[in-house]
């Protein structure tokens, strides 16, 4: 692979991965008997296996275990909500990781219901979906927990400051917006529908995109001086045939007109594995808080 | 130019003119009878009021009403136990506690303890969740009146600019989340919002609900916009009398807008009448029978 180079306006993951990992990684060494990650995956593809080992090795990298399920293809539904619920029931399970995409004929959000509360690190149940509507954001979908903690990094004012997410999503653009409402933001969620995206996203402070469409944002469309958060993944075609990963944003040309870009790859992608980790260092916490699981 | 009056009260008349010919219907074909619990813990004159009301609306479009009322000295365990009871109890579609309750009751743990299906509220942490990520709930009564309203008024909202001022977790939050689904740009909009008066001039749909008398002003309506005016306040009306107004200024806010609602006999009497909705609908989907669109 090779380094892109550094534009002095690319706000990159890792130093904010790295910072959280440390965290982490304390956490954890001052911690017995954490419990493991398990990670469930049906009908592995390449991009999945990709996902799956660095989440393994993100977790080795912290201490904390990390167990790799790959389920049958021809798995029913209920035989997969019978294993989730044993998993809930096994002391030595502190979060579980459902891995998307999944087949066609298993529904990921009953999957997903189906995971304890305090299980799951992933955010994706409807009552944490719940807590952060009610304005407690601790424990989040790891993306969109990502992409807030960009912002936070630049020790922003976020209270008042003019905010416009474009998609809304139920794993990304809609728990930001909620995110940023309960700090205090003024948010406006535009999406496939919104008649003039460029209306709303010039006059904002910070645009963040998640809607999956290779450049659609360009630096005619970022108000200068604003911050530009890119939580697209795009595969894209080089002349050469070779694939190359993109984002949402046009990171270059709009990093002429931004404060602030996130690059793609290099941008939220690193901090969302962390910000898995840190989930599964609340969950733990929450598990002692509710008496399911003894100080060790 | 004057506005068209959104008539709340003529219309929540016919909200409760379909949930009785529904009642009849599940009568009728499946011998199934509606069934409203409402709890009151204390004796708030207000509380005593609304419950009393709401007892009254539910017999009359001919469902059942039961009526729970303790002392203020109810303990946090009896009333656990009565919403137990309430769960189990397969006569009972619907379970309402009225809020507020004393202080020496966790309103949250109250709340959380009803079975999601019968939280006609919609205040339960998994429904807010379900909600917030576009799927099936029980949506809070107050905000559903306002989308039965804005739908009436419009047919199809999707695309338009809406504002919403007021990011409280009863109309709000849920407000935002109803217009999203029906595809609108949504703006939350609060006391932190910079240029309030800016944010609210760009809104084809504003609601209102802050708290706050006659805040909004007419010179902040865009011309023909719809406003729905979710705030009532009881003020001052000189010689020692007081009047109810909403959250915005009716006469120059209804010379600029399209459509706008009163304050009284606006918003207000589609609350009960929502309630009453969500009741024939939990009723439907616990008993598995269709139909539970009859509102449309």
């Amino acid at each position: 692979m090779t380094i892109k180079p550094l534009h002095p306006r690319h706000l990159l993951g890792e130093p904010i991965k790295q910072r959280i990992l440390a965290d982490v990684r304390d956490y954890v060494k001052n911690t017995s008997r954490m419990g493991k990650l398990v990670s469930i995956a049906i009908d592995g593809t390449a991009e999945v296996g990709v996902y799956i080992r660095n989440q393994a090795k993100v977790a080795a990298n912290v201490g904390i275990e990390f167990e790799q399920q790959f389920w049958d293809r021809n798995i029913t539904q209920g035989a997969c909500k019978a294993i989730i619920k044993k998993l809930n029931d096994d002391p030595s399970v502190l979060g579980i990781i459902i891995q998307r995409p999944l087949p066609p004929h298993i529904n990921v959000r009953l999957l997903q219901t189906t995971i304890h509360p305090l299980k799951d690190v992933e955010g994706m149940n409807p009552e944490s979906i719940g807590n952060i509507v009610y304005s407690d954001i601790a424990l989040a979908p790891c993306t969109a927990a990502a992409a807030i903690e960009m912002i936070k990094f630049l020790e922003l004012e976020i209270k008042g400051l003019e905010v416009v997410m474009i998609g809304h999503s139920e794993i990304v653009g809609r728990p930001v917006a909620m995110m940023l409402i309960a700090e205090g933001a003024t948010v406006t969620v535009c999406h496939n529908m919104t008649r003039s995206v460029a209306m709303h996203s010039r006059r904002a402070d910070v645009v963040l995109v998640a809607v999956g469409s290779a450049h659609l944002v360009g630096p005619d469309m970022i108000k200068p001086g604003a911050v530009v958060i890119d939580i697209g993944i795009n595969q894209q075609e080089n002349s050469d045939g070779k694939i190359k990963i993109v984002g949402d944003v046009d990171t270059e040309a709009v990093a002429e007109v931004a404060d602030w870009v996130t690059p793609v790859p290099g941008g939220v992608g690193p901090v969302t594995v962390a910000i898995l980790m840190r989930n599964t260092v609340l969950a733990h916490q929450r598990q002692l808080q509710s008496i399911w699981r003894e100080v060790g | 130019m004057s506005a068209n009056i959104i008539d709340g009260k003529a219309f929540a008349a016919t909200v409760r003119q379909k949930v009785a010919s529904k009642v009849a219907d599940l009568k009728e074909t499946h011998s199934i009878i509606p069934g409203l619990a409402v709890v009151l813990v204390g004796e708030d004159p207000a509380s005593q009021v609304y419950v009393r009301s709401k007892g009254k609306q539910t017999i009359e479009v001919g469902m059942n009403s039961f009526e729970h009322k303790l002392g203020v000295d109810t303990s946090e365990e009896v009333l656990l136990a009565l919403i137990d009871e309430l769960n189990a109890d397969p006569s009972v579609h619907g379970i309402l506690v009225q809020l507020p309750l004393p202080s020496h009751v966790d309103e949250s743990l109250v709340t959380n303890h009803i079975a999601p299906e019968k939280d006609v509220d919609g205040f339960h942490i998994a429904n807010v969740g379900l909600l917030g990520t576009g799927q099936q709930s029980m949506v809070p009564c107050t905000p559903l009146g306002c989308l039965l309203m804005l739908r009436d008024y419009h047919g199809s909202l999707s695309g338009k600019n809406a504002v919403v001022i007021g990011r409280s977790n009863i109309v709000g939050k849920p407000m935002a989340q109803l217009l999203l689904n029906e595809s609108c740009t949504v703006t939350i909009a609060h006391s932190r919002t910079k240029d309030l008066a800016d944010v609210v001039r760009r809104a084809d749909i504003v609601v209102a609900a802050v708290g706050r008398p006659e805040m909004v002003p007419g010179d902040w309506i865009k011309p023909g916009a719809t406003v729905i005016d979710v705030g009532i306040n009881r003020v001052d009306a000189g010689d020692s009398k007081t009047k109810l107004v909403g959250d915005v200024d009716y006469a120059s806010c209804a010379a600029a807008a399209g459509a706008i609602t009163p304050v009284p006999g606006g918003v207000g009497p589609m609350t009960i009448a929502c309630l009453l909705a969500n009741t024939v609908t939990a009723c439907c989907r616990i008993n598995n029978v269709s139909g539970e669109d009859f509102l449309l």
